[in-house]
């Protein structure tokens, strides 16, 4: 176990050297979607390690972005944390919000679930507007600066910011997936399974359910609330109309096309999010055809996407049995 | 161990194919262009504009730029610019500033647009500042109220063109003062910026309120909200109420104030932002009879006055060019901010640069035509456009004529800071002959 573990580490290092090495060779654009790919792939998982792997459904993952995003750039702005403390502290913010969210949501379930995190959604941004601290319908802005001179050095060349945001996105992925892998290989991941696959049997076992259930919780809003401050990152500003519940559907979306008990697929789920409407895109323009055509085969490619899912491969085109995952239980 | 392995490979497989995906798509999408500034060849120059084309924020919205793209068209059929025909770029940013950075890094980076212009919302337009500002792109005429675009520091290649709502707010200060002296004033507002930057400039020209009523976004669909502005408005006993909120929050307190029996007891005053007839209509038909006879504050002409020359010309281009598109201020907004982009660009000269651009609308953008009746502020030091309103009283038609008459515009000017409210006739630049720029 301990060699498998130096192993994987040592696969996602090289992963990430590779990719590091790569953004010297793709222009401004690519870096800077890598970028979003990068925090997709952060917030999409989030959402499998609670859906998929602890039972629990959440529609408002994107109010838990804002609270990690919020709390970074104000953490940022106003008290000066360093870059990397800000992103620290807006995931432990998200955390402590998903610990009181979890209290709740361990009573809850399916329907009941959905609608509260749902209202959360709908209800947190508007928050904005009511404290002057959070800069209203405008957002408070956020500029984490050019990469350091000497990791521009190094590098030679023209290190553009987009450049630096796709090696922080990256950077925090490959750690952020590395984290979790382990994670749902250790006893905590074991009894999320547990507890997802009958509730009764785990709580007969000695499994604590209800803390179970909001530790999970807590983890998935840690990484959610780390994806919305890499989102204010890039985005240079927080603003209510930034976490809006297109956003939390979004995820949700993407966490289907994964496969929700898949964590590799969150990486389909991420890509296919970035790279559908630079088709479309892409498409549009071939045919000659008008911008109203790419604005909407987009969201009409998606739902195609995710209805054949649903249908075809619903555990995500990469695990098409979940009995394989209960074999792992039993082990 | 079967699963556990397998997930690994699952994990490696899926980061190879990433990887692919990415070094596919990084295939640099360059193109040829004999000129030397970025989007301008020798016989086309090219634009961009980010507005909300899907979701929520569309209708309305969504016709600002098919009108923008109307009038280039017809100026593109009457020779261009220089001989430039003008293509526009209109990319769909869902009103979600998200999607309004990734499109506008398509524009700069992908299509390699010369200039932005007509952006739309403030949050959308503040997600893209910063690379806007890196790559040096003028962001012509940005379609929001938002006071802080027009800080040349900060954001040294935009330039706004509606007046800020702080303006707004000593305006219909200045013309309380002219017409309404001695009379108790009420103001409704939304307690959020919107309202703020209002109450501020409320405070600097010195208006007394005998009741501030202010609500959260939003809550002006609740009855009982609305209930409670009419209580506190009966209770203050003021005689003339301005209303600085959203086109919803007017025609809430319009019906709110008609069913308990203010009709003909109040005068309404509206800021310009809610005070689209059209749209009220539409909302609410309740508020209808209090619309009538209410006064609102606006820079542009009404939409549907057709003596005008510059709405009269759009009509007609709207009606040749934007075919099934019906005429309203999102057309009168989106044809005026075009008409005034390719007399920027004819500024610029036989050879425009994004520098040379900028610079042309710093030394005579303040003289360009345009259909505003306020003049247009744009210098070296300063980016606001439009700085001041004019006011006029609603009809049953929905339509606006001035307050003393039709054709008698007055208009009420003022400043970004403490500046005083200066009342005077239009003088507003003749439109060059069929709306064709010749500058």
């Amino acid at each position: 176990m301990r060699k498998s573990k130096s192993l994987s580490a040592l696969i996602f290092f090289a992963i990430g050297l590779f990719l590091l090495g790569l953004s010297n060779f793709v222009d401004e654009l690519r870096a800077y979607q890598g970028a979003q790919v990068g925090i997709y792939v952060i917030a999409i998982s989030s959402i499998i390690l609670l859906t998929g792997f602890s039972g629990q459904i959440s529609l408002g993952h994107g109010a838990l972005m804002a609270i990690g995003g919020y709390s970074a750039v104000l953490s940022y702005n106003h008290w000066h944390f360093p870059m990397l403390l800000a992103f620290t502290f807006g995931a432990a913010v998200a955390a402590l919000a998903g610990f009181i969210l979890g209290m709740a949501a361990a009573r809850l379930s399916g329907p009941y679930l959905a609608g509260t995190t749902l209202a959360l959604a709908v209800g947190l941004p508007s928050l904005a507007n009511q404290f002057h601290i959070l800069g209203g319908e405008q957002g408070l802005s956020f500029d984490i600066g050019e990469a350091p001179k000497w990791i521009a050095d190094k590098t030679g060349g023209d290190f553009t910011q987009y450049k630096w945001f796709f090696w922080i996105s990256v950077t925090c992925t490959l750690f952020t997936m590395w984290f979790i892998k382990n994670l749902l290989q250790s006893r905590f991941g074991r009894t999320w399974r547990a507890v997802r696959g009958n509730p009764s049997a785990a709580a007969l076992s000695g499994i604590n359910i209800g803390r179970s259930k909001v530790l999970a919780f807590t983890v998935s809003s840690a990484l959610a609330g780390l994806a919305g401050a890499l989102l204010a990152m890039i985005l240079g500003l927080v603003a209510p109309m930034a976490f809006t519940l297109t956003l939390s559907f979004t995820l949700v979306t993407g966490a289907v096309l994964a496969g929700v008990s898949n964590l590799g697929g969150s990486i389909i789920g991420a890509l296919v999010l970035v790279v559908i409407p630079e088709i479309t895109d892409a498409v549009a323009t071939h045919l000659g055809g008008s911008e109203k055509i790419s604005a909407n085969l987009p969201g009409l490619i998606t739902s195609v996407l995710l209805i054949l899912t649903v249908i075809f491969a619903p555990n995500g085109p990469q695990l098409h049995k979940r009995n394989k995952s209960g074999k792992a239980k039993t082990q | 161990m079967l699963v556990h392995r397998s997930t690994k490979r699952g994990v490696f497989a899926v980061a190879v194919a990433a990887v692919a995906a990415l070094a596919v798509s990084a295939l640099p999408a360059q193109a040829f262009s004999p000129h030397s500034e970025v989007g301008v060849t020798s016989t086309t120059i090219k634009l961009g504009i980010t507005v909300p084309l899907t979701g929520a924020a569309a209708p309305g919205y969504n016709k600002v730029p098919y009108a923008m793209k109307a009038y280039f068209d017809y100026v593109n059929d009457n020779g261009g610019v220089n001989g430039r025909k003008i293509q526009l770029v209109i990319k769909d940013d869902a009103y979600s500033p998200i999607l309004a950075k990734s499109v506008t890094n398509d524009l700069i980076l992908k299509d390699k647009v010369f200039a932005l212009v007509g952006t739309l919302g403030t949050a959308n337009n503040e997600a893209t500042s910063k690379f806007v500002n890196d790559k040096g792109v003028p962001r012509l005429f940005v379609n929001t109220g938002f006071s802080g675009f027009a800080n040349t520091k900060k954001y040294p290649t935009t330039y706004a063109l509606f007046p800020s709502y702080y303006m707004e707010a000593k305006a219909i200060g200045g013309y309380l003062d002219d017409k309404f002296a001695g009379k108790k004033v009420a103001l409704i507002y939304q307690d959020d910026d919107f309202g703020i930057d209002a109450l501020a400039g409320f405070n600097q020209v010195g208006t007394k309120f005998v009741a501030k009523i202010p609500y959260a976004s939003g809550s002006q669909t609740d009855p009982t909200v609305v209930g409670k502005w009419i209580t506190s408005i009966v209770t203050s006993g003021a005689d003339t109420v301005v209303l600085f909120g959203v086109s919803t929050a007017t025609a809430a307190a319009l019906g709110g104030a008609y069913k308990a029996g203010l009709a003909g007891k109040v005068q309404w005053i509206l800021g310009s932002v809610g005070a689209d007839p059209t749209t009220i209509k539409t909302l609410a038909p309740t508020a209808l009879p209090l619309l009538n006879g209410a006064i609102a504050a606006s820079f542009l002409p009404s939409a549907n006055d057709s003596a005008d020359e510059y709405v009269a010309q759009f009509q007609k281009i709207n009606t040749q060019y934007n075919k099934g598109a019906s005429f309203d201020n999102n057309v009168l907004v989106g044809m005026n901010a075009g008409m005034l982009a390719v007399q920027a660009l004819r500024a610029a000269g036989t050879s425009p640069t994004r520098a040379k651009l900028m610079a042309a609308i710093d030394a005579s953008g303040s003289k360009f035509a345009s259909a505003g009746f306020a003049p247009l502020g744009w210098s070296k030091s300063s980016h606001i456009g439009y700085n001041g309103y004019w006011f006029g009283r609603i009809a049953a038609d929905a339509t606006i004529a001035p307050v003393d008459g039709a054709g008698k515009y007055v208009l009420y000017t003022t400043d970004s800071s403490t500046g005083a409210v200066v009342k005077s006739a239009i003088a507003r630049p003749a439109m060059p002959a069929k709306g064709l720029p010749t500058n």
